[in-house]
């Protein structure tokens, strides 16, 4: 052919961004640090220890096992990287013990950082 | 050699299927690639095929059923039609996300309403940016071939990608046509087995299909057209390597046939190309230097080979056999890519469409005809009327 015509280009995915292929992740694992998932909540739960009873409802109630029961402290102890701030363990919460408080109430908010993570 | 026997295209599929010996197969009713699962569900019967057969409760669940069969690094296999494509579309971009090579037979069927069931290229045309491998067969040898070359491709390391085989509802599908089946020794030689990337595993864990944050999603989709740049020169390898096992001549990605000369040709892709290669001859008893292009892939697009083989052809006619209402040219959708592909030549071939074959009906030898009046009456007047003609409307 006479011309040459243009060509599809290359395409350079920078190391630190590129994603396991076909994502597939080793498993089981407690937390999948590869795929954290909270960057998008806008509040998150904040907890009141005197009012929680541990009746565990938030943990039967998260979607994404965000709460967990620390045995030995004998407290409920909450996931930040994997909390969406859906809300439900605050509506679930059966003593009032937790309040939804915006993100940019904190200095590590979510909203706030120029990177996800 | 084997010798040929008259297959249909959906047997044909069926022994393509049998030949690469997948072991899940995931079925759901629809005519015309109902005739598939029928065969394949004999062969099973029979003891014939050492596979998994399931039946899907509808085609969203076939897609979910041969993914999980994938992940656990089983060849898997399961296919549609018309409605039934469009049905399972959910399914379509995580297949290609998450890199499980399945085989989707198609036998083409036109979408609703009100429930036509003739053949039309739309409805596997619909899934086409979803990174799948995509592709027409115009005979049941070529349904046949084009299953074991599909797996080829979409199993290789530098693609791991699902594929859509698709044939022609009952025009490919339901008519018998000479097939000639490989031996087994010249598929093995082929095809080597599966060899699944991280597949589902009791001893090394791994998990599938998670979500992922939205600055991980552009890496992604750059990972995915990084993959399609490269897929070309393994279509290139497989088809060369297919022509001479089984002693075959395909052009790996534009079936060109009196080309070289032709100062009018027609675009067109499955089961009408038959008619229109008996058509072209007739057109150049005629006097009429007509050719035709016939596409066999349209994911991934063969830009340059397009621009190679039509460049010096003075009007095309695209034949166009699914929909794109409301368009750039309002009428198909192969006319937006090969004008796109012709863009950068010096001097660009006219180009206009026809839409015929919808709906299941045939294009004549005798549209054809009218046709090459359309793009003779082009060349003449050094312009296109219109960018789309209805045929017999």
């Amino acid at each position: 052919m006479a011309k040459e015509l243009p060509g599809y280009g290359t395409i350079d995915v920078p190391k630190d961004r590129v994603v396991p292929f076909g994502a597939v992740t080793p498993a089981p694992v407690c937390q999948q640090d590869l795929f954290q998932t909270s960057n998008w909540r806008i509040v998150r739960p904040v907890k009141d220890d005197e009012k929680c009873t541990r009746c565990l409802i938030c943990y039967l109630s998260c979607p994404d096992a965000c709460w967990v029961y620390k045995e030995e402290e004998d407290v409920m102890e909450w996931v930040n990287n994997f909390c969406k701030g859906c809300q439900i363990c605050i509506q679930e919460c059966p003593s009032g013990a937790l309040t939804a408080v915006p993100e940019l109430d904190f200095p590590d908010g979510v909203a706030r950082l120029d990177k996800p993570f | 050699m084997a010798k040929a026997k008259m297959l249909t295209g959906c047997r044909a599929a069926a022994e393509g299927a049998k030949a690469a010996e997948v072991e899940v197969i995931c079925s759901y009713p629809i005519r015309p690639y109902t005739a598939i699962m029928m065969e394949l569900a004999k062969m099973v019967a029979n003891g014939e095929l050492n596979a998994e057969f399931v039946h899907g409760e509808g085609e969203h669940a076939q897609l979910s059923v041969v993914l999980g069969a994938c992940a656990a690094g089983a060849r898997a296999y399961t296919g549609s039609s018309g409605v039934g494509v469009t049905y399972a579309m959910e399914l379509y971009s995580p297949m290609a996300g998450g890199r499980y090579p399945v085989q989707m037979t198609i036998a083409d069927r036109t979408l609703d309403p009100p429930g036509d069931f003739g053949s039309e290229h739309t409805d596997a045309m619909c899934t086409r940016d979803n990174g799948w491998l995509l592709g027409w067969a115009c005979s049941p040898q070529e349904v046949y071939d084009n299953t074991l070359i599909a797996y080829r491709v979409g199993e290789d390391h530098r693609v791991m990608l699902p594929q859509m085989v698709c044939q022609d509802g009952y025009f490919i599908s339901h008519i018998p046509d000479k097939v000639t089946l490989g031996e087994m020794s010249q598929v093995k030689e082929f095809l080597p087995p599966y060899r699944p990337i991280g597949p589902l595993s009791l001893t090394h864990p791994v998990s599938h299909g998670p979500q992922i944050r939205p600055d991980q999603g552009a890496p992604m989709d750059a990972m995915r057209a990084q993959t399609f740049l490269a897929v070309p020169k393994v279509i290139e390898e497989a088809t060369a390597d297919f022509n001479r096992i089984f002693g075959r001549n395909y052009d790996p990605f534009v079936e060109q046939y009196k080309l070289a000369d032709a100062e009018i040709a027609f675009f067109i892709m499955g089961a009408h190309s038959n008619t229109c290669r008996t058509a072209v001859d007739r057109l150049r008893k005629q006097g009429v230097k007509a050719g035709m292009a016939r596409l066999r892939w349209v994911r991934p697009w063969p830009t340059h080979q397009l621009a190679t083989a039509l460049g010096h052809v003075k009007a095309i006619g695209v034949v166009e056999t699914s929909t794109s209402y409301g368009g750039a040219m309002r009428g198909g959708n192969l006319i937006h890519e090969l004008r796109a592909s012709l863009y950068d030549l010096d001097e660009r071939p006219l180009v206009t469409s026809f839409m015929g074959g919808l709906g299941g009906e045939t294009i004549w030898p005798a549209d054809f005809d009218n046709m090459a009046k359309v793009l003779t009456q082009a060349v003449k007047e050094k312009k296109v009327r219109n960018y789309v003609q209805w045929l017999g409307m």
